[in-house]
């Protein structure tokens, strides 16, 4: 089979930006919290790469380690609201009925809150954090998934497997764990890898409104805010962090739209 | 008046129309027959500068003795409803679904008559009438979806008049609505081309109708004009032995029990249309043909005048 | 059609109802005290305790709900601790600066999106369909206020064309466009991205249909045809995900008015999270709110509006 070309870019793009940050967590040219102020603004070379921001900061160094965070954070966010939200949509399609239609209201109301407003909610009364941050982006995600698991959930109970397993007494609840969540694997992993994309953009906008990571914990949203004070002596500052952004996101975003291509073939899209 | 010269359409080596060569002078009403895929659609979408962007044409096509070959867009934009107009064969899915269907019909009237809101709207009520609409002034306020196939059809054909054509190429016009509407639909084309002078160029493969609505007939198999001669002459005593099986397989007024949903079309014929891919570079009927001769295969029969129609088939060379 | 807008504006006041418990909820019951949280640990028993009443912290949760609830109808939003006047006055002052950002953009987003959508359809399979495609591909990655930060490079920094921020009100309005320029552009690059999408593959669709072909037929411009025929019939979709966006319009008018430090309420919200003002800070998460779920009513309103096929069915 042909794989199709925005998977492999996809794949690629996911690639560097995950092996960046997992070679973070071993290595980064610098220590990336180490000043050195009378080095600051220094023009890349053969030790700062790509230079050094206004504390003498090796920039190379806080991008991978920004990596790190961005995917951390990305990561536990869509693994909580997935989890959740799969599980709510198994749930409804399960019972059906009235239990249904109300997973599925509540679900609307869900969507009346973007990312940011729930996270300026937590930030109001908790103050911010990183954690906020996570929390406001799994709570966006649950009725996402809900949605797409019920969908999915719903053609897989007419199923005639699944007809069996009734007829041999199995209840809703073990139906669900042993043939309905294995047949909805492919539609939720190809949600999760494209609300990953947008996981990254969220963390990094809450980061940049000073809503996520704080000091000196570097992401790539907050060495943006940091740079944007910055902009007239060194407008460099703000181009790398944002083109890592771009490119991890597009990476994942085309990967989500590459698997489901492989995996849906009922969609055969006009691309 | 419309010329075509050895016209032909092909898809890289498919060849859907070969060298046609035909002319529709005004007043003529001329059917054209065969089975899906032989090329009738084609030759209509040509006439109207139509055919599909991935397509090759060649040969000539000339409108009024203007050069058509090779013509844009715009070129057939100024022709289009003025000169040639074309109705389809699914009425239900044809017009817009957002507009009134008195808007649809007076638009081309605002756009290339130059008539005002009101004059296109009386104009739209006119034709309406002339195609007959039933209730026509409630009608024109209506969206296709408030009307019946039939009722759609009309609307499309009051489209295609309104700009006073001066060919009107019906696509299988029937071939959608219920049985008991086609005939009327049928008859009203032929009376309106006759009433307008208007060429009409029939495009069915109901041979009854084809019968009632026109004078002259062209007879296609696989993209080439096999038979060509006067309605009822060809109908009566066709020389080609395609239209010989073609008649032979007219559906029975009792309808047959049908075959895997399917109509039972054509019985008689052995075989089936071969892909446009496929065909033999010779006559396109070989291999289905009762009387084929060694050389059918390879060699492309003539058009042959037969005293006034014309056939391709080397079985009738030699008087056969 | 009486019982489909019923039915609607039931559900729509149901979801009203529905995100005020939410906000309501978030702000009050998790553990936390507000009290604390806005005079800060070093405050004094006593001061905790007055502020505590006089928030109404003590009352049942109920009856602080409700009376939130019935206050904010008749436009009762509390008083901010922060700036000590009415919340309804600062929400009344900074709209028009957010109205004015969040409509421009809006526009400016549908136009784009539909302008280049439809051109890219019209092109399919050729380089204009490509070029559209992997500019709208990129859009979709790059954050709003990445952008917008590379727009101020170029044009304040760089060219000096422009202002790098700030609004001087709408009594000058040559100075009050100049300043919403790059904003919007911000705003609506990134947003027109999924759009033109959409438009795209919507249009592609409908230009597979029958009466399109007809519309040729009729001797119609190639323009005509793709604006008065196929456009109309591309909107369905279209116009869901213009109500699905304006979630993400409103949560980028909030990014962006802190990009560009405009005294909107995106800037207040953030004033009010930094001063610790929570009455404040609820009722501007609530007006956003209410604005998502208005928008997506209206959506709801607009296809009968659009298909009057739907009309007969709803």
């Amino acid at each position: 089979m042909k794989l199709p070309v925005n998977l492999l870019i996809g794949a690629v793009l996911v690639a560097l930006v995950l092996g960046a940050a997992a070679l973070s967590l071993l290595w980064t040219p610098h220590d990336f919290t180490q000043l050195n102020v009378r080095n600051k603004f220094a023009a890349p070379d053969a030790t700062y790469w790509l230079g050094t921001d206004q504390l003498g900061r090796d920039l190379v160094s806080q991008l991978t380690a920004g990596a790190r965070n961005s995917m951390a954070v990305a990561l536990a966010a869509v693994l909580l609201g997935g989890s959740i939200g799969t599980a709510l949509g198994l749930l409804a399609a399960a019972i059906g009925g009235w239990v249904e239609d109300l997973v599925m209201r509540i679900a609307d109301i869900g969507f009346a809150f973007p990312a940011l407003l729930f996270a300026i909610m937590l930030a109001a009364v908790f103050g911010p954090s990183l954690t906020n941050a996570v929390l406001a982006i799994a709570f966006i995600n649950i009725p996402v998934f809900a949605r797409v698991a019920r969908a999915a959930a719903n053609q897989v109970w007419t199923r005639e497997y699944v007809a069996a397993a009734r007829a041999a007494g199995l209840n809703r609840f073990a139906i669900s764990k042993d043939h309905i969540l294995p047949n909805i694997a492919a539609p939720v992993i190809v949600q999760a890898t494209i609300e990953f994309a947008v996981a990254i953009l969220a963390e990094a906008a809450l980061s940049y409104l000073g809503l996520g990571a704080q000091p000196p914990s570097p992401t790539w949203g907050r060495m943006l805010s940091e740079a944007q004070t910055l902009m007239y002596q060194a407008p460099q500052l703000a181009v790398y962090p944002g083109l890592c952004i771009v490119a991890a996101v597009m990476g994942f975003g085309l990967l989500g739209d590459g698997l489901r291509d492989v995996t849906d073939p009922r969609l055969v899209r006009e691309r | 008046m419309f010329e075509l010269d050895q016209l032909s359409v092909s898809f890289g080596t498919a060849t859907a129309l070969r060298e046609a060569t035909l002319t529709i002078r005004p007043g003529d009403r001329l059917g054209v027959v065969g089975e899906s895929g032989s090329g009738k659609t084609m030759l209509g979408l040509s006439l109207m500068g139509m055919a599909p962007d991935a397509a090759q044409v060649t040969g000539r096509l000339t409108v009024d003795g203007q050069e058509m070959t090779g013509a844009g867009e715009a070129d057939w934009q100024r022709l289009r409803a003025r000169k040639v107009a074309m109705i389809f064969q699914e009425p239900m899915s044809a017009l817009n679904p957002l507009r009134r269907v008195g808007d649809t019909v007076a638009d081309p009237l605002r756009i290339h008559m130059g008539l005002s809101a009101a004059e296109a709207d009386a104009r739209a009520l006119d034709l309406f009438r002339e195609v007959g609409m039933p209730d026509p002034e409630a009608r024109l306020r209506q969206f296709p979806h408030e009307m019946s196939g039939g009722q759609r059809q009309r609307v499309l054909i009051a489209l295609a008049l309104a700009c006073d054509p001066a060919l009107l190429i019906a696509d299988e016009p029937t071939t959608a609505l219920d049985a008991n509407i086609r005939l009327r639909i049928t008859d009203l084309l032929a009376r309106l081309a006759d009433q307008r002078g208007m060429a009409l160029l029939f495009i069915s493969h109901d041979l009854a109708a084809v019968a009632r609505a026109t004078t002259e007939i062209a007879v296609m198999y696989g993209g080439d004009i096999v038979e060509r001669g006067a309605t009822p002459a060809v109908l009566k005593d066709p020389a080609h032995p395609y239209t010989r099986g073609l008649l032979g397989a007219r559906p029975d007024p009792a309808p047959q029990p049908r075959r895997n949903g399917k109509r039972p079309r054509l019985p008689t014929i052995p075989g089936t249309v071969p892909a446009l891919g496929d065909l033999a570079p010779g006559c396109r009927f070989s291999g289905r043909c009762p009387v084929e001769l060694a050389h059918c295969a390879t060699v492309r029969p003539e058009m042959r005048d037969l005293g006034g129609r014309f056939a391709a088939c080397h079985a009738l060379e030699g008087g056969a | 059609m009486g019982y489909f807008l019923l039915r609607r504006s039931v559900g729509f006041i149901l979801t009203l109802f529905a995100v005020s418990v939410v906000v309501f909820a978030v702000m009050n019951v998790l553990p936390g005290d507000p009290a604390l949280t806005i005079l800060g640990l070093d405050a004094t028993e006593d001061a905790l305790a007055a502020l505590r009443d006089q928030l109404g912290l003590n009352d049942p949760l109920l009856t602080r709900y409700w009376s939130w609830v019935t206050n904010a109808l008749t436009g009762d939003f509390g008083v901010s601790h922060s700036f000590r006047v009415p919340v309804a006055g600062l929400i009344a002052e900074r709209l028009p600066m957010t109205i004015s950002l969040a409509v421009s953009g809006m526009i400016f987003t549908v136009v784009l999106a539909l302008v280049l959508g439809i051109a890219a359809a019209a092109n399919h399979r050729k380089a204009g369909d490509w070029g559209i495609m992997f500019v709208s591909q990129l859009g979709i990655a790059v954050p709003a206020f990445w952008l917008a930060m590379l727009l101020v490079l170029v044009f304040a920094v760089n060219l000096r064309w422009l202002p790098p921020g700030g609004f001087p009100g709408w009594s000058d309005p040559v100075a009050a466009m100049r300043a919403l320029i790059l904003p919007t552009v911000a705003l609506a690059l990134v947003q027109s991205s999924v759009l033109a999408r959409v438009t795209r593959s919507s249009a592609l669709e409908v230009m597979r249909q029958d009466y399109v072909r007809t519309a040729r037929a009729s001797g119609f411009s190639r323009r005509r045809v793709l604006w008065r025929h196929v456009l109309p019939n591309a909107l369905v979709p279209i116009v869901t995900i213009v109500g699905m966006q304006f979630a993400a319009l409103v949560t980028g008018t909030i990014v962006i008015e802190n990009v560009f430090y405009l005294p909107g309420l995106g800037r207040l919200i953030f004033q009010s999270i930094a001063n610790r003002d929570l009455p404040t800070v609820q009722a501007l998460v609530m007006l956003f709110a209410a604005i998502v779920v208005t928008a997506n009513f209206i959506v709801d309103l607009l296809y009968v509006v659009i298909d009057p096929r739907l009309k007969a069915r709803a």
